[in-house]
């Protein structure tokens, strides 16, 4: 699988600081290349660095930039809502809209309906498509929430453990199908996971968060 | 005990503190008006003295075995009077001109209360009921009348003498004097169920004694002698509709439920999610109708709302007038239940996870459409429940709503009200029945509704949660 990282390196540069309740994650971080996965034990701040990423966490102080778009500025006071930065978050446990069909979820963002039957066939969900999320296995809900960010065109992909309920033959043909679509979009993907495996599928690059600091990993 | 006639409030006291003063045994007192307080001496209230204000409910009483018919005698006379609040120009001089148009509302005491049926007596008498009776607003009793009339709620009213006399904020504009005017007359007997015969006997005579009578001509009573042999008063026929109570308490519960859906929705979300300075003050006055006790609620209202203040004022002057309206029944009522409104919609929003919010913003959603596509509908049976529970206490209220919107028959009479009114007529058993088998039923359908709504509520999470 040959890297899709532009020529320059990641666009991605990020400075925060975020208290959290036993820690403060702390990190100053700038990938090398555009598929970069984040491992790391439990409770070192995984989570919450997406969230910053994806502006869910007000409380975040430093600076974030995406290209050209600077995401957050603590010291100019710029400070940009999720919703403009349109990433595509996909949290472990999947948080489906309970009230609405995986149709609905999967069209939350807009998509149009062939787009919607496209990306269901491709997850293996076709047949799924008019029942609520209740009635869906773990696996089945990562696949619609994968899905469901995917159809929002996202400008970044940020994956926190995102096929943990999923079993592994059908693990590496997912992750083979979120690999195709970043390299073809061109969409810079961050993944968090404890998993070796997943983080060989997706990722050029590996980083290791411990107590709130961030560290390159020489093991790739 | 003595039970006595409310409008006897201020002068037996002063009465009972001559006794006192004698060497009588010390005397406790329970007021209240006399159709109400009769059926309380058969049903077995403590009470060694009844002291009525009409004939009818003494007679009603004696023929029951209520009180000692041998003991009964007449202790004092009062006179019916018209009244306007102090200040109010061109008050009418004659009981013909009450007729005028200019009166728009009326205050009487309730038609089982002697002092409205005496007053509907002297306007049958000189042939004005039928041109008053719309204009006519009832409060419970004779000083819920005055009240209205002192705060200019109401442009005249028929209340007793002696009570005229006791508020300054009303002045007296003329008497029902004369042949054909009923005479109000109190008369006092023995309990026949008393364990104190004789310092009953011993009161009932202080209480036609010169000491007594001078007491009460000072505070504006006639002698006993003015009312002649007993007077009957023709009992009203109660003039209630329970069809029209039930239909008014569905349309009151209705509206105040759907006037507060957009209220209760921002309240309970601002609770639930929002820190703010003076957040517990402002959790503190949604909640206080829940422990503030209805009638005071009510009269609280009636002062903000009323037209004597600024924001009644404007209102009734852009055709919104609150008392004594269907509006202030609705508005009551949706006071009350709005603690409870606000309670289970906060309670939903604590349980919604703020991160299936934050899901649909990193999907490019912004909040306000967030919030209307996915926080709403899953708080949705939690305010369902709310409005449920809200609709349940607005068919309860009473408190409230008798304060700031009377007892009108068609207009503001609701289950709740109709059947109290109810208790106090003789004839009234019947649609008593009805009515309270009605309000059961209802208040049993809301709650399984509300049952029903919370166990939806519940699953909903659990799917969430399950897994």
């Amino acid at each position: 699988m040959g890297s899709t990282a532009a020529a320059g390196g990641s666009e991605l540069h990020v400075r925060v600081r975020v208290p959290l309740d036993a820690i403060e994650l702390d990190v100053d971080w700038r990938p090398e290349s555009d598929h970069v996965a984040i491992v790391g034990p439990s409770g070192s701040g995984k989570s919450t660095l997406l969230r910053a990423l994806a502006g869910l966490e007000p409380a975040a102080l430093g600076h974030v930039s995406f290209g050209d778009d600077v995401w957050l500025d603590s010291d100019s006071g710029v400070y940009t809502p999720a919703w403009e930065r349109r990433v595509g978050w996909v949290p472990q446990d999947a948080l489906l809209f309970p009230h609405l069909s995986l149709r609905e979820n999967l069209a939350y963002a807009g998509a149009g309906e062939p787009d919607v039957e496209r990306m269901a066939a491709s997850l293996f969900l076709s047949d799924l498509l008019d029942r609520r999320p209740r009635f869906l296995s773990g696996g089945e809900r990562q696949r619609v929430a994968l899905g469901r960010a995917l159809l929002a065109v996202p400008r970044m992909l940020l994956l926190d453990e995102p096929f943990s309920a999923l079993d592994r033959p059908l693990r590496s043909e997912i992750a083979a199908m979120v690999r195709a679509f970043a390299r073809d979009s061109e969409t810079p993907i961050v993944l968090v996971s404890h998993d070796e495996h997943d983080a060989e599928l997706l990722a050029d690059e590996r980083w290791v968060l411990v107590a709130g600091r961030l560290t390159a990993d020489g093991a790739r | 005990m003595v039970l006595a006639a409310a409008s006897l409030q201020d002068v037996l006291p002063a009465v009972a503190r001559a006794w006192d003063a004698r060497g009588g045994v010390p005397v406790r007192f329970n007021f209240d008006a006399t159709s109400r307080l009769a059926p309380q001496v058969i049903k077995g209230a403590p009470a060694d003295v009844f002291v009525s204000a009409d004939d009818e409910w003494m007679g009603w009483l004696e023929e029951r075995g209520g009180v000692d018919g041998l003991s009964i005698r007449r202790v004092a006379t009062n006179q019916l009077v018209f009244v306007v609040p102090t200040g109010a120009p061109d008050p009418p001089g004659a009981p013909v001109s009450i007729a005028r148009a200019d009166l728009a509302r009326i205050a009487l005491a309730g038609e089982n209360v002697p002092a409205g049926r005496y007053a509907r007596a002297a306007l049958e008498s000189v042939g004005a009921w039928s041109s008053v009776e719309p204009r006519v607003v009832r409060s419970g009793s004779v000083r819920g009348t005055l009240e209205w009339v002192a705060r200019a709620e109401a442009d005249g009213g028929i209340v007793y003498r002696s009570d005229a006399l006791a508020e300054d904020r009303v002045s007296l504009a003329f008497a029902f004097e004369g042949e054909g005017f009923p005479q109000p007359a109190y008369s006092g007997a023995i309990a026949s169920r008393t364990e104190f015969r004789e310092m009953a006997e011993a009161f009932l005579d202080f209480l036609s004694g010169a000491e007594a009578v001078a007491l009460f001509s000072a505070s504006g009573f006639g002698p006993a002698s003015a009312g002649g042999p007993v007077t009957q008063t023709p009992t009203p026929a109660p003039g209630l509709d329970p069809w029209s109570a039930v239909r008014l308490s569905l349309i009151v519960a209705l509206s105040a439920v759907l006037l507060g859906l957009v209220p209760a929705v921002a309240m309970g979300w601002l609770l639930a999610r929002k820190d703010f300075p003076g957040k517990s003050f402002v959790s503190m006055v949604v909640m206080a109708p829940l422990v503030v006790p209805p009638v005071v609620t009510g009269f609280l209202l009636l002062s903000v709302l009323g037209r004597d203040s600024a924001l009644g004022g404007l209102l009734a002057a852009i055709g919104l007038p609150i008392p004594f309206t269907l509006l202030g029944a609705t508005l009551a009522a949706l006071v009350v239940g709005f603690p409870l409104y606000v309670m289970a919609i906060r309670a939903v929003f604590d349980t919604v996870d703020r991160r299936f919010e934050e899901v649909s913003w990193t999907l490019g959603v912004p909040k306000a459409p967030t919030f209307r596509r996915i926080s709403l509908p899953l708080a949705l049976p939690g305010i369902a429940a709310g409005a449920v529970l809200a609709f349940a206490r607005a068919l309860g209220e009473f408190g409230a709503t008798v304060v700031l919107a009377g007892n009108m028959e068609g207009e503001t009479r609701t289950i709740a009200l109709a059947v109290y009114s109810l208790l106090e007529s003789p004839s009234g058993r019947g649609a008593t029945w009805l009515l309270v088998i009605a309000s059961v039923m209802l208040s049993l359908v809301a709650l399984l509704g509300f049952e029903g709504l919370t166990r939806w509520q519940r699953r909903r999470m659990e799917d969430h949660h399950g897994h």
